[in-house]
């Protein structure tokens, strides 16, 4: 850590790794309701387990991504952060936000959370990962701007790295493209267009320049390789990003109301999306090949290595997968939809926010890397999380594979709930490898707990002996 | 020479490829918004058909059901939901709710009036007819 | 001069490498979309046949003739500051945005006149495809006369020379990509028949 104030980013990252366990616990419990449609009924009906299992996926990268942003930015602009009480008190108002927000989903029905928080005024709640009440939303843009003003006040006056203007910029766009949430139009088609906006801009647009800077910035510190050709490289990723990324958004338009032609202009555009993250493949193991020194911190190389790898898995392939208009005519609204959902937005944005964790919590809590043994711990946790997630990928791939033979494409096709009590084993399969999942968090997690840093000379005569 | 291409380059590719893109999309948006309304008939937009999606969205219908395939997995497509069951027996099968089977999915009972199911079923009939490029592929959703 | 004479046998290509790799990305862009449209009409032949009679074919030739100019014009340029005379090379590229601005003219009166046959993305498949392709190929020469706006005010500025104009040569390669690609997508969408 070279700036005092980039000590901000430690309650963001443990509060995010708090909220990440709450997401994986609301989704067991939906997971389990998958097989038991009466478990906690009608104390928690499924549409609340699982409103709190997104929420919290959103509000736990939110809070990585700006715990990343008050790490990074300082260091990048080689000055100390512009207002670090500011960022400690958006800390908070957000974190007492995003825990009032869960609260009222859990307690309060969502109706009567609708009537006492004036959505008749200006609806916005009803809509995938928007459930939010609208005094929420407004305490989304706050702590937005407040985190906006902060970093590029601190990028002003300090130096201005591409990392840097690209990390900004691309936290500028995030509030931006969540401005769309507060128009909801009657229309339902129109409703749906614009959702988009927000969602398809953000996990595969904005978020994916977030993803390039996070990643950038990690492999600058880690391999040492020179900054003019990692952010050279960046720049190139982040711009195949939006050249295939912003037709491509056209590849949500084809069954929802929709004028046709974009079925044939999102076909093309969202076929080329997988491009930048094979691109981000080559990039990281050029980065790694061609690195001038050897970090001790090896858990952090194996998260950033593994990110690239599985967003390519989770984002480029099961994207690919379901974006043909012919293909997503059968898979559309389907588990398909879940399992690439799950396997994207774990393999690039989970996964960037672990790796941006993994190497700044040692240096927030004073060391250049842990020790050997919390290292072990953390490398588990990363393999037993990665092989559970995409264990809950391929079962919700052969659940979608069952609807579309079933119900989708039969000649004689069987009703819903039929079709999904055929699912039944693949819904098991899921459960069993969520748990795996919650393990594999459990053992990351435990890595914490184990003091010590990384000792060089008691490592060194360790790997000389073996 | 030595430096055939630099990062100032790939900026302004970046940059271009941006503004470019995005201009594409904002005219084809605006192709789009004149559209939307013909083909999902928004003449037949009736203050019934209005209430009835505010009710569907404060509460949050598709957290557990798909609209035109947009929503959660965990229950039966309502795009089209009216043609498969018809108005009564939507009508019916929201009041009886839950069923209480063990096991078995349930829904919660939103004690919804006559004059709300009915505003209900005027906006999933106004959905059932939304020019979906011919989606979803049979009745069963 | 020595270093640099064996660069530029190094790099067989003209103008910036990045360009290159930019014009490749273009062309697969390209490529995607006309294979889609030769898939499309594949599969439409009639509809295809007869709603391309509704195109003017005259702004077409025009168009082309425009472009193909305007292509001359800038390899003239690129010429010019070989010779180490920057004027004239600034003279050849307005001369090449002029005939770019005069392409945007026609097509967009030819846009106008489709808008008011009742030409739209929704009417048909080819329509569709039609105004997919000439539009984004619009943009695209907006985009080459940026790049060859900023390349003649270097030129006139001075910042050429007959040693180094790589400039000259990246913008006139992409505008030499932008012409192709209408020559194809007017073969394509205009005359086959």
């Amino acid at each position: 850590m070279k700036y005092q104030s980039q000590a901000v980013a430690k309650p963001y990252f443990i509060a995010a790794l708090a909220l990440f366990v709450g997401q994986i616990v609301f989704g067991l419990i939906a997971g389990l309701q998958y097989l038991y449609g009466t478990f906690l009924f009608p104390e928690l009906p499924f549409d609340v387990a699982h409103m709190s299992h997104t929420n919290l996926l959103i509000v736990w990268l939110l809070m990585a991504f700006m715990g990343a942003a008050y790490f990074i930015v300082p260091e990048e602009a080689q000055t100390e952060l512009y207002s670090p009480k500011l960022a400690l008190l958006t800390f908070w108002v957000f974190l007492t936000a995003g825990a009032l927000t869960i609260a009222a989903y859990l307690f309060v029905p969502y109706a009567h959370l609708a009537a006492i928080t004036g959505n008749a005024v200006l609806p916005t709640m009803g809509r995938g990962y928007l459930e939010q009440p609208l005094p929420t939303k407004i305490g989304i843009v706050l702590v937005a701007l407040s985190l906006l003003f902060n970093v590029t006040m601190t990028l002003i006056k300090g130096r201005k790295t591409s990392i840097n203007l690209i990390l900004v910029g691309s936290l500028w766009g995030l509030a931006l493209l969540f401005l769309p949430a507060f128009y909801f139009p009657q229309d339902t088609v129109k409703a749906s267009f614009g959702w988009w906006w927000i969602v398809h801009g953000w996990v595969e647009g904005d978020w994916e320049l977030i993803l390039g800077a996070l990643l950038g910035f990690i492999l600058i510190k880690m391999t040492g390789v020179d900054r003019e050709i990692v952010e050279k490289w960046i720049y190139i990723i982040v711009a195949m990003t939006l050249v295939s990324g912003i037709v491509g958004i056209g590849h949500h338009y084809y069954y929802t109301g929709a004028p046709s032609y974009w079925i044939w202009l999102g076909s093309i555009f969202s076929a080329l999306e997988p491009l930048p993250f094979m691109l981000l493949i080559a990039f990281s193991f050029k980065m790694l090949l061609a690195r001038r020194r050897e970090h001790p911190n090896k858990a952090a190389m194996l998260w950033a290595m593994g990110t690239p790898i599985m967003a390519f898995l989770g984002a480029g392939l099961w994207g690919f997968m379901i974006t043909l208009a012919p293909a997503q005519y059968y898979m559309h609204g389907t588990n398909f939809t879940a399992a690439h959902g799950h396997l994207a937005f774990f393999g690039a944005y989970a996964m960037v926010s672990l790796a941006i964790i993994s190497y700044a919590m040692p240096l927030l809590r004073g060391r250049v890397a842990n020790s050997a043994a919390a290292q072990r711990w953390e490398m588990a946790g990363f393999w037993i999380m990665v092989l559970s997630m995409i264990g809950i990928a391929l079962a919700l791939t052969g659940a979608g594979i069952v609807t579309v033979v079933l119900q989708r494409a039969a000649a004689d096709p069987m009703p819903f709930m039929q079709v999904q009590d055929k699912e039944r084993v693949f819904f098991w399969l899921r459960e069993l490898a969520g748990v795996g999942f919650f393990v594999g968090l459990l053992v990351y997690l435990r890595s914490f707990f184990i003091s010590g840093e990384y000792e060089y000379a008691g490592e060194m005569k360790r790997a000389l002996a073996t | 020479m030595q430096q055939v291409f630099t990062k100032a380059m790939a900026r302004n590719i970046f940059l271009g490829g941006a503004v470019f893109f995005l201009a594409i999309y904002l005219a084809l948006t605006y192709d789009t918004w004149q559209r939307i309304p013909i083909r999902d008939h928004a003449d037949q937009m009736t203050p019934a058909v209005l209430r009835g999606k505010y009710l569907l969205d404060t509460n949050d219908c598709i957290g557990c059901h798909t609209i035109n395939g947009e929503g959660a997995y965990f229950a039966p497509e309502l795009g089209n939901v009216y043609k498969r069951r018809g108005p009564d027996f939507i009508k019916a099968w929201i009041q009886s709710q839950p069923t209480g089977v063990p096991g078995r999915r349930q829904m919660p009972n939103f004690h919804f009036t006559p004059d709300q199911l009915n505003d209900l079923v005027a906006y999933l009939q106004w959905l059932s007819n939304i020019d979906t490029n011919n989606w979803p592929p049979n009745i069963q959703g | 001069m020595n270093a640099e004479a064996s660069a530029i046998r190094a790099q067989p290509l003209p103008g910036d490498f990045a360009i290159w790799i930019f014009i490749f990305a273009e062309l697969t862009v390209f490529g995607v979309l006309f294979a889609a449209y030769a898939f499309a009409r594949s599969a439409h032949l009639e509809l295809f046949n007869a709603a391309q009679l509704g195109l003017n074919r005259v702004y077409g030739y025009v168009n082309t003739l425009l472009l193909v100019t305007s292509s001359y014009f800038v390899a003239r340029a690129s010429l010019s500051i070989k010779a180490g005379r920057s004027t004239a090379c600034g003279h050849w590229l307005v001369g090449a945005l002029g005939l770019g601005g005069c392409f945007l003219v026609v097509k967009l009166a030819e846009f106008h006149q489709d808008f008011a046959q009742g030409i739209t993305l929704s009417a048909n498949l080819f329509d569709m495809f039609y105004l997919s392709l000439t539009f984004f190929h619009f943009m695209h020469v907006v985009m080459g006369m940026a790049i060859l706006a900023v390349v003649a005010r270097k030129a006139y500025a001075g910042r050429y020379s007959a040693a180094d104009h790589t400039g000259v040569e990246t913008g006139g390669s992409y505008w030499h990509m932008v012409d192709l690609v209408w020559i194809i997508l007017f073969a394509l969408v205009y005359v086959i028949h």
